[in-house]
C-alpha cells in the first residue's frame, strides 16, 4: 500500500497494535482459570511421569461390597507430565501422510509444532513422542508442566484464530474437528502450511489410533510404536489392577452414570455410548447404566429418569460441581441425584474438566486415579 | 376476530361503553371457561401421574393420599412417595403458575399496546431477562446467593419492558412498526450483549449461559414455586383490576380519558404487572417463546374482545397449554428431557405465521 497517506497508515499501525494488544489479554484472562483449574489438581509431591500408573492401585485391598462405601472423592492425576517413550527419534522429514479425512499432506519440518484439540490430547501426545519443546502454542485444555507459558491460541474456550495461529509460524499443525471454525483450519491451510487432521474421536481404544496419526505425521513412526506399547502396558497393569479391586459379577458391581451439570439451570447432560465416558466407566469395572438404557451421546437428562436409574455413584468434572455448590449444592439443587443411593451414600467423583476426557497417552494414569477416587475414595479426598 | 379489528382500528372519537356482554357471550364465556377448568384438572392429573418414574396412577393417588393424611395404604416405596414430591409435583406446580403468567402477560401487552403482536419474546423483554440472568452469572455476583440470577432475571426484565415502552411510544399512541422495530433494536441489543457476555466469560461461564438459554422446567423445586407463586399472584390480581380500564383503554386513548382513565397511569401500572409475570415466569424456566401471543389469540377469537373474561380464560388457557407441552417434553423420549421453549415455539411459529396471513388477508394487513 505505497499510496497510502502516512497518517492513515499510522492510524492503522495503532489499531492492530490494539488488536494484538486484546488478543494477547484476552489470551491471558481465558488462560488463566484454566492454569490454575490443572495446577489445583496436581499433588504436591511429584513431578515425574516415570511412576508406572499401576502401582497407585497396588495397595488397595479387593473391594468385597462396593456399594457401602462412602463420601464423596476428588480423581487427580499423581504426575504433572504425560508419559514420554522410553527412548526417542529424530524426526525423518519430509514425509507424505495421508490424514484421517483422506487429505494428502506433506509434512517438510516438525520444528515448530501446533497440536490443538478440544481435551488437549493431541498436546500430550507430542510430547509422548519427545516432541514436547518444538509446541509453539497451546489449546485451551493443555496445561502439563512447560506449556505454561506457551501463547493460547484458541479464543473463547475452542475458537481457533488464524491469525493468532499464523503469527507463531508453525511448520505444521495437527488438530482435529473438534475445534472450530472449520474455515480457519482450511485458511492455514491455503497460507501453506501443512495441516493433518487426526481421529477426533476419544475414548480408551483408539490411543493407538491417535498416536499411530500424530507420529507418522511428525516423521516418527517407531517412537510412535514404542509409546503405543509402552502405553498399552500401562493400560493393560492398570486393567489387572482394577480387575483385581473391582467387585466381578454384575450385581455386585457399581452402577455409575456420568452427568455434565452447569449452573443452576436444572439441565443435566448425561453421556452415554460414543461419549468417551462409557469406555471410562468400562473401564473403572463400572456399569454405565445410561449405556444400559441404549442412551447415545450427550442428552439433557429427564430428573425422574434420573431417579429411575438409581446409580451407586455419579462422575463429574470438577468445575461443574463448584458450578452448583459442590456436593451440598449437588444434593440441595438438584433432588433427582438425593433420591438415588449415589446422592444418600455422597458417592460423588469429580475429575478436572480438562483431564477426565482427555484419553490419550494419558488414559491409564487417568483411569487409575479415577480407580482409586471410586475404590478408595479416603485416598483422595 | 371482531377483537383483532377493534384493536387495530380504534374509533377514537365515538365514546361508546365498554363491550356490553350479550345472553349468547355470557353463555359462551361460561361454558369456555368451564371446559378450561375441566381439562386443566384433568391435565394437572394426567401430568402428575404419569412420568418417567415408573407409577402407575393409582400409586400416585394413594402417595397424595396417604400423604395428606387420608387412611390408604400407601406405596410400599418410601423412595416413591418421595420422588413424587420433590420431582414431579414441583414441576407440575411450576408449569401451571408460569403458564398462567405468561398468558396474562400477553393479555396485558397486546392491550397496553393497542396492538395484537405485543409478546413479551417479540418485544425483547425476555431478551432483556436473560441479558440479566447471563450478567449476573458472568460477573459471578452473588450478592443473593442462588437467588442472584432469577432476581437480576427479573430487573432487567423490568428495566427491558420500560425501555420498549418508553421508545416505541410517539406522539401519546404507539405504532405498530414503531413497536416491531423497537422490539428488533432492544433484541438487536440484548443479544450483542448476550454475545459480548459470552466473549467475557471463561468456558465455565460460557456453559452456563448456554444451558439457562435452552430453558426446562427440569429440576424444578418448591422453593422456586413458592418464590414466584406470590409474585405471579400479585400480578395476576394486579391485571384482573386493570381489565376495565384497559378496555376502556381499546377505545383509544382521547376516549378513554374523557371517561376518566388515567391513560398514562394505567400503562405505567400495566407495565410493572407484565415485568412481574414475565420475570418470574423467566426467573426459573428461562425463555418459553410464543405463550403469551398464541394464548390470548386463541381466546379472543372465541369470546371476544373484553378483558375481563379474555384474562380469565387466557390465564386458564395458558396453564393449560404449558401443562400439556411440559408433560409432552418429560415423557416424549424416554429418558430424555425436550427443552420445553423449543416445544412451545414448535407450535407457536406456524402459528403466529397463520396470524399474520390471516389478518392480513382480513383488514389489508398492519401498516
Amino acid at each position: 500500500m505505497p499510496s497510502m497517506p502516512s497518517r492513515r497508515r499510522a492510524l492503522l499501525a495503532a489499531a492492530s497494535a490494539l488488536v494484538v494488544l486484546a488478543v494477547a489479554t484476552g489470551c491471558s484472562a481465558g488462560g488463566a482459570p484454566e492454569q490454575a483449574g490443572t495446577a489445583a489438581a496436581r499433588t504436591a509431591d511429584s513431578a515425574t511421569s516415570a511412576t508406572d500408573p499401576a502401582t497407585s492401585l497396588q495397595a488397595i485391598a479387593p473391594v468385597t461390597d462396593a456399594k457401602s462405601v462412602t463420601g464423596a472423592s476428588t480423581a487427580t492425576l499423581t504426575t504433572d507430565l504425560p508419559p514420554k517413550a522410553s527412548t526417542v527419534d529424530e524426526p525423518e522429514l519430509p514425509v507424505t501422510v495421508t490424514d484421517n479425512q483422506d487429505t494428502e499432506v506433506t509434512v517438510t519440518s516438525a520444528d515448530r509444532i501446533l497440536a490443538l484439540d478440544v481435551y488437549g490430547t493431541l498436546s500430550s501426545t507430542v510430547y509422548g513422542l519427545g516432541l514436547g519443546g518444538n509446541l509453539v502454542g497451546r489449546d485451551v485444555s493443555t496445561g502439563f508442566a512447560g506449556t505454561e507459558e506457551l501463547p493460547l491460541v484458541t479464543q473463547n474456550g475452542h475458537e481457533l484464530s488464524a491469525e493468532a495461529i499464523l503469527a507463531l509460524r508453525p511448520t505444521v499443525l495437527l488438530t482435529d474437528t473438534s475445534l472450530g471454525p472449520w474455515d480457519v483450519v482450511l485458511q492455514i491451510r491455503k497460507a501453506g502450511i501443512p495441516v493433518v487432521v487426526v481421529d477426533s474421536h476419544r475414548d480408551t481404544s483408539n490411543t493407538d489410533r491417535i498416536i499411530d496419526q500424530v507420529a507418522t505425521a511428525l516423521g516418527v513412526p517407531e517412537t510412535g510404536a514404542r509409546l503405543v506399547d509402552e502405553v498399552h502396558e500401562q493400560q493393560e497393569a492398570v486393567a489387572a489392577q482394577v480387575a483385581r479391586i473391582a467387585p466381578q459379577s454384575k450385581a455386585d458391581k457399581l452402577r455409575m452414570v456420568f452427568l455434565y451439570v452447569r449452573g443452576n439451570a436444572g439441565i443435566y447432560y448425561l453421556f452415554g455410548q460414543e461419549s468417551g465416558a462409557d469406555s471410562l466407566i468400562d473401564a473403572v469395572g463400572g456399569r454405565d447404566i445410561a449405556t444400559e438404557q441404549d442412551w447415545k451421546g450427550m442428552r439433557p437428562v429427564n430428573a425422574e429418569a434420573l431417579v429411575a436409574m438409581q446409580s451407586d455413584l455419579v462422575i463429574m468434572m470438577t468445575k461443574g460441581l463448584e458450578s452448583v455448590g459442590g456436593v451440598d449444592g449437588l444434593l440441595q439443587r438438584v433432588p433427582a441425584i438425593a433420591k438415588t443411593p449415589a446422592g444418600q451414600h455422597r458417592r460423588i467423583v469429580d475429575m478436572a474438566d480438562t483431564t477426565v476426557m482427555s484419553f490419550g497417552p494419558r488414559t491409564p494414569e487417568i483411569v487409575a486415579a479415577l480407580a482409586v477416587a471410586i475404590y478408595a475414595p479416603e485416598w483422595s479426598r | 376476530m371482531t377483537g383483532l379489528e377493534a384493536r387495530v382500528a380504534p374509533a377514537p372519537n365515538v365514546a361508546v361503553p365498554p363491550p356490553v356482554a350479550s345472553r349468547s357471550r355470557v353463555g359462551r364465556i361460561t361454558l369456555l371457561t368451564v371446559g378450561l377448568v375441566v381439562a386443566l384438572v384433568v391435565a394437572t392429573l394426567v401430568s402428575a401421574s404419569v412420568g418417567q418414574l415408573g407409577i402407575s396412577p393409582a400409586e400416585v393417588l394413594r402417595a397424595v393420599g396417604r400423604s395428606i393424611g387420608l387412611p390408604v395404604a400407601g406405596p410400599s416405596d418410601d423412595l416413591v412417595t418421595q420422588a413424587l414430591w420433590t420431582i414431579r409435583f414441583p414441576r407440575v406446580v411450576m408449569a401451571l403458575v408460569i403458564g398462567a403468567a405468561l398468558a396474562a402477560a400477553g393479555v396485558l401487552m397486546q392491550a397496553v399496546f393497542a396492538n395484537p403482536l405485543a409478546d413479551p419474546g417479540v418485544v425483547g423483554v425476555s431478551g432483556g431477562a436473560a441479558f440479566g440472568a447471563c450478567a449476573s452469572i458472568v460477573f459471578g455476583l452473588q450478592f443473593a446467593g442462588y437467588w442472584t440470577t432469577p432476581l437480576m432475571a427479573f430487573a432487567a426484565g423490568l428495566v427491558a419492558t420500560m425501555l420498549v415502552y418508553g421508545l416505541s411510544r410517539a406522539g401519546g399512541r404507539t405504532e405498530v412498526v414503531t413497536l416491531l422495530l423497537t422490539g428488533i433494536a432492544v433484541n438487536a441489543f440484548t443479544g450483542a450483549g448476550l454475545a459480548f457476555l459470552t466473549f467475557l466469560g471463561d468456558q465455565q461461564a460460557r456453559e452456563q449461559i448456554v444451558f439457562w438459554q435452552l430453558g426446562s422446567l427440569n429440576g424444578s423445586m418448591w422453593d422456586q414455586a413458592a418464590a414466584i407463586a406470590p409474585v405471579v399472584g400479585l400480578g395476576l390480581v394486579g391485571s384482573v383490576v386493570l381489565t376495565r380500564s384497559l378496555d376502556l383503554l381499546s377505545l383509544g386513548d382521547r376516549a378513554a380519558r374523557h371517561v376518566g382513565v388515567r391513560v398514562e397511569a394505567v400503562r405505567i401500572v400495566a407495565i410493572v404487572v407484565v415485568a412481574l409475570l414475565v420475570g418470574a415466569a423467566v426467573a426459573f424456566a428461562g425463555i418459553i417463546a410464543f405463550v403469551g401471543l398464541v394464548v390470548p389469540h386463541l381466546m379472543r377469537m372465541l369470546i371476544g374482545p373484553a378483558h375481563g373474561p379474555l384474562l380469565l380464560v387466557s390465564t386458564l388457557g395458558g396453564a393449560l397449554l404449558l401443562t400439556i407441552a411440559d408433560l409432552l417434553a418429560r415423557t416424549l423420549v424416554p429418558y430424555a428431557d425436550l427443552p420445553i421453549g423449543m416445544l412451545t415455539s414448535l407450535v407457536g411459529g406456524p402459528f403466529f405465521f397463520w396470524l399474520l396471513r390471516r389478518a392480513r388477508r382480513r383488514s389489508g394487513g398492519w401498516a
